[in-house]
């Protein structure tokens, strides 16, 4: 192997030019690839992270019938001992216990069908964190009222006048939706803060109060301290109806959802529905979404379900919509991947055909004078690796740095889409995804294109007739 | 000791009109520590000729035997390990590997061998001082003049202690000097270690130094002169 891998070596070098040139273009697609994909990935990891870990979990056990008939008859009992356990299993960082169903809210004239979301308030921090969802400033009329009176620059009045009845759950969004200088900052901040602030509050354990969603209040015209009526239909049928004060304002990301969502605590919709202990799913959160742990998770938590009235559920499963979203978004980038190699196959297999050419004198003197056609193909073979390894090394060396870079100081955005993304509960900022198994498929995709390229040399040497070979 | 035999052998060539008997009937044999010319006008099938008793392609009918050896019995790859045990090549070209050095080309036919290092060293030096090169060692090709490459070829030939090396007119691509010391060492090589040089040429200082000369006109031995 010794001579084969000095041959192939100094062969690469015979025409150093073309060999950079051919080596360039692996370097660059794998480079482009590698970042590409990490970006990609990353912000599927993002999505999954803040979309999925706040909302749906990695795994929820359901009442079997639940999935495909979510009413609350389709509930089962929240059992200590199976909580315990599944808090207990390996992969389980977070189990929280929701009963979900509809009623119809009304207020003074106004009626609306909702949706309702039961939480245990001190175990939600830790997953969906309404608390952090509270309304705490609005740009009210009676809030700019009292900012003209100030010296406020006619552009930035201009933005609060735009944005009139708009809530806001942070300092932070009220600041970035104003675009306010950094001059600006120190002396009209707290200024507009202190005019738009707005009372607001959580949910305490067996409070029977309620949290209802920004647009569904407006809609409803209710606020803090104010109160809504209830009334649907409760376990087996039973009327349920209440009266629940409103203790918050919650924004949510979703239009869809903000205009029809009330939170309450478990309790409270236990005894509002008559359905005593029971709840409608045990959202839990692994601290390792690879779909193996994802698998043996969920192989886990049903072992652990000595019934047949509940099952576990994955994310994937509870969200298929979402999932083949990520999987299409995912097919694309791996089709722009597979259209830049392709291109960069071209590129190596045109070097793979002067070589041929060049060459042909050469591989007949070789077989002549003793070297069997194996060897000279193992030769010419480990030669193609060596020019497509370089590349492909170079590439991976080049990327790594960046992509951990990016991946511990993401890049952070800006304007509206930084609000968009926060809007839907996301992080506003783009990472790269950690060196991880795509790295392994862009070398084994790299090796294939060269194996690829090199079969047409291999079957040159294999129907090589000496003395053709010789005379040039 | 009989060292080739070809017996009745013919090579046709089956162009799209016409039928060349580029080998006619040609039958010959050669014994231990020979120095053979094979002269002839162009086409008159020296070439084609070398290239039957060298392996390098075979013939329409008759046998070449090679130590008791028919060259027709063997499969391709067994051929390519007789070639490289049993003869060695000189081509008009060169043709050497042009990645590796003088040492390296020599080198390379033990290596397919697979003879052991230290030998394989020993002889690389042994045949490269014999034919002068001893002090260009780990020259690459391009580093050498024709005359050199030709003589390293010559070492790389004898690299395998064959039965007989052939030369296709080994000295055409050579100015007179190179190809007077070129010759003088095949010679020598010849006279001192009774290795069988089997030539083809045109060039009359390789008629002259031959001891036998073989002329070939259309495909047939006219003469077979000892000298």
């Amino acid at each position: 192997m010794k001579e084969e891998l000095t041959i192939a070596w100094r062969n690469l070098w015979r025409n150093r030019r073309r060999t950079l040139i051919t080596s360039a273009s692996v370097f660059f697609a794998v480079f482009f690839a590698v970042f590409m994909r990490s970006y990609q990935l990353g912000s599927y990891d993002l999505m999954i992270n803040n979309f999925i870990e706040s909302f749906t979990g990695y795994l929820q056990v359901q009442h079997v019938k639940y999935h495909d008939n979510p009413v609350i008859d389709n509930t089962f009992e929240l059992n200590d001992s199976l909580l315990a356990a599944i808090e207990g299993l390996d992969p389980v960082v977070s189990v929280t216990p929701h009963l979900e169903s509809f009623s119809l809210a009304s207020s003074g004239t106004q009626t609306r069908g909702v949706a309702i979301i039961a939480i245990d308030p001190e175990n939600e921090k830790r997953f969906s964190d309404p608390e952090n969802k509270l309304v705490r400033h609005r740009i009210s009329a009676a809030a700019l009222q009292q900012l003209e009176q100030h010296a406020i620059p006619e552009k930035v009045m201009a933005k609060l006048r735009k944005n009139l009845n708009r809530s806001y759950t942070s300092p932070e969004r009220i600041e970035r939706e104003l675009g306010l200088k950094t001059t600006e900052r120190d002396t009209l901040l707290s200024l507009i803060l202190k005019a738009t602030a707005v009372p607001h509050g959580y949910l305490t354990a067996g409070d029977n109060g309620v949290l209802v969603s920004n647009r569904l209040a407006t809609y409803l015209k209710v606020d803090i301290g104010d109160s809504v009526i209830l009334m649907g239909q409760g376990y087996h049928g039973v009327s349920a109806s209440g009266i629940f004060p409103v203790r918050g304002i919650i924004k949510m990301p979703s239009p869809e959802i903000d205009n029809k969502l009330i939170i309450m605590t478990l309790t409270t919709a236990q005894q509002y529905f008559d359905a005593g202990g029971k709840i409608s799913s045990l959202v839990i959160n692994l601290n390792d979404k690879s779909p193996r742990t994802m698998r043996t998770g969920k192989a886990a938590v049903n072992a652990l379900l000595k019934n047949n009235e509940t099952t576990a559920r994955t994310w994937y499963e509870l969200n298929p919509i979402l999932y083949q979203q990520i999987q299409g978004d995912s097919q694309s980038g791996i089709a722009m991947l597979a259209l830049l190699y392709f291109i960069i196959f071209f590129g190596i297999f045109g070097t793979v055909l002067m070589m041929v050419s060049e060459r042909k004198r050469e591989f007949g003197v070789l077989v002549a004078i003793g070297m069997q056609k194996t060897k000279l193909k193992r030769t010419v073979s480990v030669e193609m690796l060596l020019l497509g390894i370089m590349g492909l090394i170079a590439g991976l060396l080049a990327a790594t740095p960046l992509i951990l870079y990016f991946h511990y100081n993401p890049i952070t955005l800006t304007g509206n889409l930084a609000s968009t993304m926060e809007d839907w509960g996301m992080e506003a900022v783009m990472p790269t995804a950690m060196v991880g198994p795509y790295f392994y498929w862009q070398a084994l995709v790299v090796v294939i294109m060269v194996l690829l390229a090199t079969l047409y040399p291999l079957h040159k040497i294999d129907k090589l007739k000496v003395i053709e070979a010789l005379r040039g | 000791m009989k060292v080739l035999e070809l017996k009745n052998v013919n090579k046709i060539y089956n162009s799209s009109e016409v039928k060349v008997n580029a080998v006619n009937e040609v039958s010959l044999a050669f014994e231990e520590a020979e120095f053979a010319a094979i002269v002839g006008p162009s086409g008159s099938g020296k070439t084609t000729l070398l290239n039957l008793i060298g392996g390098l392609d075979t013939p329409t009918s008759g046998e070449i035997i090679i130590a008791g050896t028919d060259l027709s019995q063997l499969k391709p790859s067994q051929l390519i390990d007789f070639r490289l045990k049993n003869i060695g090549f000189v081509f008009q070209s060169y043709n050497l590997i042009p990645v590796l050095t003088a040492r390296e080309n020599v080198e390379f036919i033990m290596t397919l061998q697979q003879w052991p290092e230290k030998e394989r060293n020993e002889r690389t030096e042994e045949l490269l001082k014999a034919v002068g090169l001893g002090d260009r060692m780990n020259s690459r090709p391009s580093k050498l003049s024709g005359g050199q490459q030709q003589r390293v070829a010559v070492a790389r030939a004898l690299a395998s202690r064959p039965k007989f090396v052939l030369a296709d007119e080994p000295t055409a691509n050579l100015d007179s000097k190179s190809a007077a010391t070129l010759l003088e060492i095949m010679e020598k090589l010849n006279r001192e270690q009774k290795i069988t040089f089997i030539f083809s040429t045109h060039d009359p200082r390789v008629v002259k130094m031959a001891r036998r000369v073989i002329t070939l006109e259309d495909g047939r031995v006219i003469s077979d002169e000892l000298r």
